[in-house]
Protein backbone atom coordinates (compact mmCIF):
# COMPACT_ATOMS: atom_id res chain seq x y z
CA UNK A 1 0.00 0.00 0.00
CA UNK A 2 2.91 2.57 0.77
CA UNK A 3 5.02 1.38 -2.25
CA UNK A 4 2.03 2.43 -4.27
CA UNK A 5 1.43 5.48 -2.47
CA UNK A 6 4.26 6.49 -3.26
CA UNK A 7 4.76 5.33 -7.27
CA UNK A 8 1.68 7.31 -7.47
CA UNK A 9 3.54 10.60 -5.70
CA UNK A 10 6.65 9.41 -8.51
CA UNK A 11 3.66 9.48 -11.58
CA UNK A 12 2.16 12.99 -9.69
CA UNK A 13 5.49 14.64 -10.02
CA UNK A 14 6.52 13.00 -13.21
CA UNK A 15 3.23 14.50 -14.79
CA UNK A 16 2.49 17.54 -12.79
CA UNK A 17 4.52 19.93 -15.35
CA UNK A 18 2.82 18.46 -18.04
CA UNK A 19 -0.65 19.15 -17.10
CA UNK A 20 -3.03 21.79 -18.35
CA UNK A 21 -2.51 24.17 -15.25
CA UNK A 22 0.97 24.31 -15.28
CA UNK A 23 2.11 23.88 -19.10
CA UNK A 24 2.90 27.15 -20.37
CA UNK A 25 2.23 26.04 -23.82
CA UNK A 26 -1.11 25.62 -22.91
CA UNK A 27 -1.72 28.93 -21.19
CA UNK A 28 -4.35 30.29 -23.63
CA UNK A 29 -8.25 29.81 -23.99
CA UNK A 30 -9.72 27.71 -26.88
CA UNK A 31 -13.00 29.56 -28.08
CA UNK A 32 -15.53 27.02 -28.97
CA UNK A 33 -15.83 26.07 -33.04
CA UNK A 34 -19.57 27.63 -32.49
CA UNK A 35 -17.85 30.56 -31.77
CA UNK A 36 -15.11 30.86 -34.69
CA UNK A 37 -18.31 29.90 -36.95
CA UNK A 38 -20.01 33.33 -36.24
CA UNK A 39 -17.12 35.53 -36.08
CA UNK A 40 -16.50 34.43 -39.34
CA UNK A 41 -19.74 34.98 -40.24
CA UNK A 42 -19.61 38.83 -38.59
CA UNK A 43 -16.16 39.20 -40.41
CA UNK A 44 -17.67 38.29 -43.59
CA UNK A 45 -21.13 40.03 -43.48
CA UNK A 46 -19.43 43.46 -42.61
CA UNK A 47 -17.02 42.81 -45.16
CA UNK A 48 -18.78 41.85 -47.64
CA UNK A 49 -21.05 45.20 -46.66
CA UNK A 50 -18.30 47.60 -46.78
CA UNK A 51 -17.14 46.29 -50.47
CA UNK A 52 -20.62 46.43 -51.39
CA UNK A 53 -20.92 50.17 -50.51
CA UNK A 54 -17.82 51.00 -51.74
CA UNK A 55 -18.81 49.07 -55.19
CA UNK A 56 -21.93 51.08 -55.21
CA UNK A 57 -20.30 54.38 -54.41
CA UNK A 58 -17.81 53.85 -57.41
CA UNK A 59 -21.05 53.53 -59.83
CA UNK A 60 -19.76 49.53 -60.61
CA UNK A 61 -22.88 47.70 -59.73
CA UNK A 62 -26.60 48.46 -61.97
CA UNK A 63 -29.97 48.61 -61.07
CA UNK A 64 -29.34 51.71 -58.30
CA UNK A 65 -31.15 54.38 -58.25
CA UNK A 66 -28.74 57.67 -59.00
CA UNK A 67 -30.96 59.57 -57.46
CA UNK A 68 -30.18 57.80 -54.15
CA UNK A 69 -26.73 58.24 -54.58
CA UNK A 70 -26.76 61.87 -55.27
CA UNK A 71 -28.83 62.04 -51.82
CA UNK A 72 -27.24 62.97 -48.49
CA UNK A 73 -27.76 59.35 -47.66
CA UNK A 74 -24.35 58.54 -50.11
CA UNK A 75 -22.09 60.28 -47.23
CA UNK A 76 -23.68 58.82 -44.51
CA UNK A 77 -23.18 55.52 -46.02
CA UNK A 78 -19.11 56.57 -46.96
CA UNK A 79 -18.96 57.67 -42.71
CA UNK A 80 -20.62 54.60 -41.53
CA UNK A 81 -18.74 52.21 -43.77
CA UNK A 82 -15.33 53.75 -42.70
CA UNK A 83 -16.41 53.72 -38.96
CA UNK A 84 -18.04 49.65 -38.91
CA UNK A 85 -14.46 48.86 -40.43
CA UNK A 86 -12.18 50.71 -37.86
CA UNK A 87 -15.07 48.73 -35.18
CA UNK A 88 -14.31 45.54 -36.86
CA UNK A 89 -10.94 46.10 -36.80
CA UNK A 90 -10.99 46.29 -32.69
CA UNK A 91 -13.22 43.52 -32.72
CA UNK A 92 -11.22 41.02 -34.02
CA UNK A 93 -8.06 42.84 -32.39
CA UNK A 94 -9.67 42.22 -28.99
CA UNK A 95 -10.62 38.58 -29.94
CA UNK A 96 -6.93 38.00 -31.38
CA UNK A 97 -5.79 38.96 -27.83
CA UNK A 98 -8.79 37.94 -25.56
CA UNK A 99 -9.02 41.37 -23.73
CA UNK A 100 -12.22 43.69 -23.58
CA UNK A 101 -13.85 41.46 -26.62
CA UNK A 102 -17.08 41.24 -24.76
CA UNK A 103 -17.07 45.62 -24.25
CA UNK A 104 -15.87 45.45 -27.66
CA UNK A 105 -19.17 43.51 -29.00
CA UNK A 106 -21.41 45.74 -27.00
CA UNK A 107 -19.87 48.47 -28.90
CA UNK A 108 -20.69 47.30 -32.16
CA UNK A 109 -24.35 46.20 -31.15
CA UNK A 110 -25.15 49.86 -29.81
CA UNK A 111 -23.50 51.38 -33.15
CA UNK A 112 -25.32 48.89 -35.15
CA UNK A 113 -28.90 49.72 -33.50
CA UNK A 114 -27.97 53.06 -33.54
CA UNK A 115 -27.63 53.19 -37.17
CA UNK A 116 -30.67 51.18 -38.16
CA UNK A 117 -32.66 53.63 -35.66
CA UNK A 118 -31.21 56.91 -37.39
CA UNK A 119 -31.32 55.62 -40.56
CA UNK A 120 -35.05 54.84 -40.17
CA UNK A 121 -35.79 58.00 -38.42
CA UNK A 122 -34.06 60.15 -41.14
CA UNK A 123 -34.41 58.43 -44.48
CA UNK A 124 -37.41 56.45 -44.18
CA UNK A 125 -39.66 59.11 -45.63
CA UNK A 126 -37.89 59.66 -49.17
CA UNK A 127 -36.06 55.99 -49.36
CA UNK A 128 -37.61 52.82 -51.32
CA UNK A 129 -36.11 49.67 -50.76
CA UNK A 130 -36.08 49.44 -54.54
CA UNK A 131 -33.67 52.26 -54.92
CA UNK A 132 -30.97 50.17 -53.11
CA UNK A 133 -31.46 46.65 -53.80
CA UNK A 134 -28.11 45.78 -53.06
CA UNK A 135 -27.93 47.57 -49.78
CA UNK A 136 -31.53 46.87 -48.70
CA UNK A 137 -30.50 42.88 -48.33
CA UNK A 138 -28.08 43.88 -45.74
CA UNK A 139 -30.54 46.86 -44.05
CA UNK A 140 -33.03 43.57 -43.82
CA UNK A 141 -30.97 41.25 -42.36
CA UNK A 142 -29.39 43.52 -40.17
CA UNK A 143 -31.04 41.79 -37.12
CA UNK A 144 -29.25 38.85 -38.10
CA UNK A 145 -25.81 40.73 -37.50
CA UNK A 146 -26.55 42.51 -33.88
CA UNK A 147 -27.89 38.73 -32.97
CA UNK A 148 -24.53 37.12 -34.44
CA UNK A 149 -22.64 39.94 -32.14
CA UNK A 150 -24.64 38.83 -29.10
CA UNK A 151 -24.64 35.71 -29.63
CA UNK A 152 -20.74 35.80 -29.73
CA UNK A 153 -20.65 38.03 -27.01
CA UNK A 154 -22.28 35.35 -24.84
CA UNK A 155 -20.41 32.09 -25.81
CA UNK A 156 -16.84 34.07 -25.40
CA UNK A 157 -14.84 32.92 -22.67
CA UNK A 158 -12.23 35.48 -21.09
CA UNK A 159 -11.06 33.24 -18.75
CA UNK A 160 -10.13 29.34 -17.65
CA UNK A 161 -13.30 27.67 -16.29
CA UNK A 162 -10.40 26.67 -13.10
CA UNK A 163 -10.31 30.36 -12.69
CA UNK B 1 -14.98 54.90 -0.81
CA UNK B 2 -18.51 54.67 -0.65
CA UNK B 3 -19.57 51.45 2.17
CA UNK B 4 -21.93 50.22 0.46
CA UNK B 5 -20.84 49.96 -3.60
CA UNK B 6 -16.94 50.10 -2.35
CA UNK B 7 -16.93 52.88 -5.45
CA UNK B 8 -14.51 56.23 -5.04
CA UNK B 9 -16.62 59.62 -5.00
CA UNK B 10 -15.40 60.22 -8.70
CA UNK B 11 -18.05 57.51 -9.10
CA UNK B 12 -20.63 59.26 -7.70
CA UNK B 13 -19.72 62.43 -9.34
CA UNK B 14 -19.19 61.41 -12.89
CA UNK B 15 -22.97 59.71 -12.17
CA UNK B 16 -24.54 63.16 -10.80
CA UNK B 17 -22.96 64.99 -13.52
CA UNK B 18 -24.38 62.59 -16.15
CA UNK B 19 -28.19 62.63 -14.53
CA UNK B 20 -27.82 66.67 -14.39
CA UNK B 21 -26.51 66.25 -18.11
CA UNK B 22 -29.61 64.06 -18.86
CA UNK B 23 -32.46 66.05 -17.26
CA UNK B 24 -30.96 69.73 -18.82
CA UNK B 25 -31.49 67.80 -22.07
CA UNK B 26 -34.93 67.07 -21.36
CA UNK B 27 -35.80 70.35 -19.71
CA UNK B 28 -33.92 72.12 -23.29
CA UNK B 29 -35.92 69.80 -25.40
CA UNK B 30 -39.01 70.18 -23.36
CA UNK B 31 -38.97 73.80 -23.31
CA UNK B 32 -37.92 74.63 -26.88
CA UNK B 33 -39.02 77.95 -28.10
CA UNK B 34 -42.22 78.43 -30.46
CA UNK B 35 -40.15 79.79 -33.36
CA UNK B 36 -38.32 76.13 -33.35
CA UNK B 37 -41.19 74.58 -34.14
CA UNK B 38 -42.07 76.32 -37.10
CA UNK B 39 -43.05 74.58 -40.21
CA UNK B 40 -41.04 76.39 -42.04
CA UNK B 41 -38.03 75.90 -40.58
CA UNK B 42 -35.22 73.91 -42.37
CA UNK B 43 -35.40 70.54 -43.28
CA UNK B 44 -32.45 69.99 -41.13
CA UNK B 45 -33.79 71.13 -38.03
CA UNK B 46 -36.93 69.31 -38.49
CA UNK B 47 -34.79 66.50 -38.87
CA UNK B 48 -32.50 66.72 -35.76
CA UNK B 49 -35.38 67.71 -34.00
CA UNK B 50 -37.64 64.33 -35.12
CA UNK B 51 -34.09 62.53 -34.13
CA UNK B 52 -33.69 63.77 -30.76
CA UNK B 53 -37.14 62.94 -29.87
CA UNK B 54 -36.39 59.11 -30.11
CA UNK B 55 -32.88 59.85 -28.72
CA UNK B 56 -34.62 61.80 -25.61
CA UNK B 57 -37.01 58.46 -25.14
CA UNK B 58 -34.10 56.44 -24.69
CA UNK B 59 -32.39 59.02 -22.51
CA UNK B 60 -35.51 58.84 -20.26
CA UNK B 61 -35.75 55.04 -19.85
CA UNK B 62 -32.20 55.04 -19.00
CA UNK B 63 -32.48 56.94 -16.46
CA UNK B 64 -35.31 55.42 -15.02
CA UNK B 65 -33.90 51.86 -15.86
CA UNK B 66 -30.14 52.81 -14.56
CA UNK B 67 -30.82 53.03 -10.59
CA UNK B 68 -32.65 49.98 -11.26
CA UNK B 69 -30.18 47.83 -12.67
CA UNK B 70 -27.38 48.94 -9.96
CA UNK B 71 -29.53 48.57 -6.74
CA UNK B 72 -31.18 44.70 -8.33
CA UNK B 73 -28.57 43.55 -10.45
CA UNK B 74 -25.20 44.86 -9.44
CA UNK B 75 -23.52 42.03 -11.71
CA UNK B 76 -25.22 43.44 -14.92
CA UNK B 77 -24.40 47.62 -14.35
CA UNK B 78 -20.78 47.33 -16.08
CA UNK B 79 -22.47 46.01 -18.81
CA UNK B 80 -25.36 48.63 -18.84
CA UNK B 81 -22.82 51.13 -18.22
CA UNK B 82 -20.79 50.09 -21.20
CA UNK B 83 -23.98 50.24 -23.93
CA UNK B 84 -24.15 53.75 -22.46
CA UNK B 85 -21.27 54.69 -23.04
CA UNK B 86 -21.01 53.46 -26.29
CA UNK B 87 -24.22 54.63 -27.29
CA UNK B 88 -23.20 58.19 -25.96
CA UNK B 89 -20.19 58.14 -28.10
CA UNK B 90 -22.15 56.90 -31.00
CA UNK B 91 -24.32 59.68 -31.07
CA UNK B 92 -21.79 61.95 -30.67
CA UNK B 93 -19.64 60.63 -34.06
CA UNK B 94 -23.27 60.69 -35.84
CA UNK B 95 -23.61 64.04 -34.91
CA UNK B 96 -19.94 65.29 -35.99
CA UNK B 97 -18.72 62.86 -38.46
CA UNK B 98 -21.69 60.68 -40.10
CA UNK B 99 -24.68 63.20 -39.90
CA UNK B 100 -23.08 66.39 -39.92
CA UNK B 101 -24.70 67.44 -43.27
CA UNK B 102 -28.36 65.94 -42.05
CA UNK B 103 -28.97 67.54 -38.67
CA UNK B 104 -28.81 70.49 -37.29
CA UNK B 105 -29.42 71.86 -33.72
CA UNK B 106 -31.33 75.03 -33.05
CA UNK B 107 -29.50 78.08 -32.41
CA UNK B 108 -31.17 78.37 -28.69
CA UNK B 109 -29.07 79.15 -25.18
CA UNK B 110 -29.69 76.12 -23.76
CA UNK B 111 -29.63 73.81 -26.32
CA UNK B 112 -25.91 75.30 -27.48
CA UNK B 113 -25.07 74.34 -23.89
CA UNK B 114 -25.87 70.71 -23.92
CA UNK B 115 -24.23 70.20 -27.12
CA UNK B 116 -21.00 71.83 -25.59
CA UNK B 117 -21.08 69.65 -22.58
CA UNK B 118 -21.49 66.63 -24.32
CA UNK B 119 -17.83 65.59 -24.13
CA UNK B 120 -18.24 65.64 -20.63
CA UNK B 121 -21.03 63.61 -20.11
CA UNK B 122 -18.78 60.77 -22.25
CA UNK B 123 -15.88 61.29 -20.02
CA UNK B 124 -18.22 61.07 -17.03
CA UNK B 125 -19.77 57.75 -18.65
CA UNK B 126 -16.25 56.33 -19.68
CA UNK B 127 -14.77 56.72 -16.16
CA UNK B 128 -18.20 54.94 -14.63
CA UNK B 129 -17.34 52.08 -16.74
CA UNK B 130 -13.93 51.67 -15.71
CA UNK B 131 -14.31 52.12 -12.29
CA UNK B 132 -16.91 49.22 -12.58
CA UNK B 133 -15.08 46.83 -15.17
CA UNK B 134 -11.74 46.79 -12.87
CA UNK B 135 -13.82 46.97 -9.99
CA UNK B 136 -15.43 43.57 -11.04
CA UNK B 137 -11.93 42.39 -11.57
CA UNK B 138 -9.69 42.78 -8.65
CA UNK B 139 -12.97 41.14 -6.77
CA UNK B 140 -12.40 37.90 -8.39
Amino acid sequence: MIEKDKKNLEFATIFGDASNSQSKDKDHIVQSSTFRLILSFINLYALITIVLFFLVKGNLVGGVNTNFIEQGFLYVLNARAIILLILLIFLNVSAYYNYGFKYACLFLIVYMLNSAIDNAVLFSGFMHLSDRPYLSAFTITRPLFIISLFWVMIIHKNKFKSN
Amino acid sequence: MYRGFELTIIFWVAMSITYAFCFSALYAYVTLPEHLLDPNNTAKIKATLRLSTIRLVIVSLALIAYPIVFLKFFKYAKYVTVALTSWATTIYIDDYFVLERIVEYPDSGLISLVQLSRPIIILSLIWMSFELIFRSQTEV
